[in-house]
């Protein structure tokens, strides 16, 4: 078994976790990962969160988006530390950032500094809304970008405070990722490097993708504010009901014809019922009348029930599961969804781990995520032939870790 | 190339007078139809995958094979091929449900802890995880292509509804995994979050977020923006364990200063504080968002059908050298079938013409 990405060498330059992600996502592949950690604190996580290295203990994020990766300390105030950096970008095949344009540019960093001293190197950016238009040097939350997208105000019932889910960066660290494979397959032929961006924005749109554009196409009020659960365009489909037990059951059975005969029988309605017995009935003129009636009938069983039933006639139907459903799943094991780890310290402990399947080069966990600085020492020796003289010198002075 | 009438989640996805899910999903495409029950119609797929690069279905594995178009059968024709699925619970274990993007995001845990306490769980909106999911394969693919140029050889890649979604709810589901704390899983009310300050605030028109770190300084900051120093120095919110402590108090008696304004005059005067805020945006909002065009997350593109430029979504990453585009939008079913059949598999016409009377292609 090979690595995808084993000649590919990233250095890392980030200060949100969904930048560390998508650097994780190509270290799984094989990618030689250096995470650089700024001494000098330039740029300070913009999160709520006091930095990954001020928390006490261990951190299952830093877990997750640290994995397989080596950590460089270094004083990026200091001129001999920035230095390094430009070093190491000189000899690497990818630049992954999302530090602000300013500070970027007062390092040297930007795109046009560093494609000077190599122009091969594909230059990634995750932003906050984009690099160009007004709201380019926004700070890089995904809270501002949910607030941007158009779907917080409707996804909740009517009444209650918008959700903010925290899902859309996720989007965005996978698009990173694509875009820099793309960017080095485009390198194999032309030789050029590029910039690749994408930021929260853009996540956060895609995640959102076709109530977005339904919206650009046909507009309309119901994209605008929240509808009632009970008042949903079709009884069978993207609805849910408590059961009995206070859990809930969700249906998605679209062409509800199909489902009917199955489904009726489970819920215990008559499939010839005049009121209920075509589709253009349950989602027409009876809609509201079946969404009361199917709430009787959820609620009267407890969810369990509900689940046993659906498997066994093949409905397209489920409970809604709270996570120890996941952390519980065997399967979700099989397939390397979730993995059990040794972390030194802790002993054993769950993760995330691959959502992809690769028969060749699987993704593989080499190393569990790095304290800061962990490989500065052989980082500096193997990719910048620093002896270790040389190295003592540098630490005496403040510009590694 | 779609085996059947389509999918059936179409019927219940409203359209306009374009039919925009189609065209836009599929946009950049050609189209070649083919009916797959029959042999001939197996036989033409095999003999263009054996001449393509990539593989990419999300019919089943179980009819996959049935077709004769199973990972083995195509690699052993094209070892270069790079073969991608996306199953909905991925390649091993016994889960063969029906496998649509709101049941498969119900089983992620996701849904339930949204929302205020009581409410329902939430889902993510129209085809969020099947995004994600196609994100996910598309990232597999290209890795495995980088690969490819170096070895030589394609492999067999899945990328899961249920193992992306479960990506997708990484930011809290890490920290349930690592400590099984129900905390992560439940509906947390805002009422009660660690941080009060890093919130959602009513203002008198709308919403907005307020994201201020919940030390000293910066709550002091964010009582004088709002015209209130003297909470700062209130007993109940003066550090930050004492505003822990009655977060929800503090929540009420800032909605009751938020409620006073518009979200907009406040972001204004907590961005000038140097505070960080923002209005909840509509859909409509995001629509004339000029940082969304300026981008080109949206564009806009010709479409045939009612013979006008529609508004689409763009592209969510851009490339300054080799940029993608929406060049075209979808095709009509079926469109390019004989001139794919003609160029790429050299047919002549009386071949094409034979299969279209044997009900092959249409």
């Amino acid at each position: 078994m090979s690595a995808a990405l084993s000649d590919v060498v990233v250095v890392e330059l980030a200060s949100e976790p969904w930048t560390a992600l998508a650097g994780a996502f190509l270290a799984d592949f094989g990618a030689r990962v250096v995470r650089i950690d700024d001494r000098a604190g330039t740029v300070s996580r913009s999160a709520d969160d006091p930095p990954p290295s001020e928390r006490p203990g261990w951190d299952p994020e830093a877990e997750l988006v640290h994995r397989n990766k080596r950590a460089v300390s270094l004083d990026l105030a200091n001129p001999e530390g920035q230095s390094l950096l430009h070093d190491l970008a000189r000899g690497a095949d990818v630049f992954l950032t999302d530090w602000p344009a300013r500070d970027l540019a007062a390092h040297g960093l930007d795109a046009a500094s560093l494609a000077q001293l190599n122009p091969r190197l594909v230059y990634a950016r995750g932003t906050a809304a984009g690099s160009k238009g007004p709201d380019a040097d926004l700070p890089p939350l995904d809270e501002l970008a949910a607030a941007r997208t158009g779907m917080m105000p409707i996804l909740q019932q009517p009444g209650m405070p918008p959700v903010y889910a925290g899902h859309g960066s996720m989007y965005t660290s996978v698009m990173l990722g694509f875009g820099i494979v793309t960017a080095l397959i485009h390198r194999d032929v032309s030789g050029e490097g590029q910039q690749v961006d994408s930021s929260l924005l853009a996540g956060n749109m895609y995640g959102a993708s076709l109530d977005v554009q339904a919206f650009l196409a046909m507009g309309g009020e119901r994209f605008l504010e929240p509808v009632s659960r009970l008042d949903a365009g079709n009884p069978m489909s993207g609805t849910v009901y408590p059961a009995q037990d206070g859990r809930w059951v969700t249906l998605t059975m679209p062409d509800t014809d199909r489902w009917w005969p199955a489904f009726s029988e489970l819920v215990g309605l008559d499939v010839n019922d005049p009121r209920f017995d075509t589709h253009e009935k349950r989602c027409g003129a009876h809609r509201l009348e079946m969404m009361e009636v199917l709430a009787e009938r959820f609620v009267a069983k407890p969810a369990d029930h509900w689940r046993q039933g659906f498997n066994a006639k093949k409905l397209s139907a489920d409970i809604i599961e709270d996570y120890s459903y996941p952390a519980d799943d065997p399967d979700a094991r099989k397939n390397r969804y979730v993995l059990d780890l040794d972390r030194p310290g802790v002993g054993r402990v769950a993760s995330l781990g691959f959502p992809i399947f690769a028969s060749e080069s699987p993704a593989r966990l080499e190393r569990t995520a790095p304290c800061t600085g962990q490989h500065t020492d052989e980082v500096l020796r193997e990719r910048l032939g620093l002896s270790e003289l040389a190295i003592a010198g540098l630490r005496g002075r403040g510009a590694i870790g | 190339m779609r085996p059947g009438a389509g999918r059936a989640q179409h019927q219940a996805l409203p359209v306009g007078d374009w039919n925009q899910y189609f065209l836009v999903i599929n946009r950049n495409k050609k189209s070649l139809a083919v009916d797959l029950k029959k042999p001939e119609g197996r036989q033409l797929v095999t003999e263009l995958a054996a001449k393509s690069d990539v593989f990419l279905s999300n019919v089943g594995n179980d009819n996959l094979e049935r077709y004769g178009l199973g990972y083995e059968a195509l690699a052993t024709l094209n070892p270069k091929l790079v073969y991608a699925t996306t199953t909905g619970y991925g390649p091993f274990g016994n889960n063969t449900k029906p496998s649509f993007d709101m049941t498969v995001q119900a089983l992620t845990g996701l849904m339930t802890r949204l929302g205020e306490p009581g409410e329902p769980p939430i889902y993510l909106g129209m085809g969020s995880g099947d995004a994600y999911g196609g994100l996910m394969a598309a990232f597999a693919i290209v890795t495995a292509l980088y690969q490819r140029a170096r070895t030589g050889k394609g492999q067999f890649l899945d990328a899961s509804l249920y193992g992306s979604q479960l990506f997708l709810a990484a930011p809290t589901l890490q920290r349930y995994l690592a400590s099984r704390s129900q905390r992560e899983s439940r509906q947390v009310s805002r009422r009660d979050l660690a941080n009060p300050v890093w919130n959602l605030f009513p203002g008198s028109d709308r919403w907005l977020f307020v994201c201020v770190r919940d030390e000293d300084a910066r709550f002091g900051q964010l009582c004088a923006a709002i015209g209130r120093p003297t909470l700062a120095s209130d007993s109940r919110f003066a550090s930050a364990d004492a505003r822990r402590a009655h977060r929800g108090e503090l929540v009420d008696t800032l909605d009751e200063i938020f409620r006073g304004r518009t979200a907009g005059s406040w972001t204004d005067t907590l961005t000038a504080a140097g505070l960080v805020a923002t209005p909840i945006q509509t859909l409509e909002d995001l629509a004339a968002d000029p940082q969304t065009w300026a981008n080109d997350y949206f564009v806009t593109a010709y479409c045939e059908e009612v013979k006008r430029e529609v508004k689409v979504r763009g592209l969510p990453i851009t490339l300054s050298k080799t940029p993608g585009l929406v060049q075209t939008l979808g095709p009509e079913l079926g469109q390019d079938t004989e001139m794919i059949l003609f160029e790429t598999l050299g047919y002549d016409w009386d071949k094409i013409g034979e299969l279209k009377s044997a009900g092959v292609i249409p």
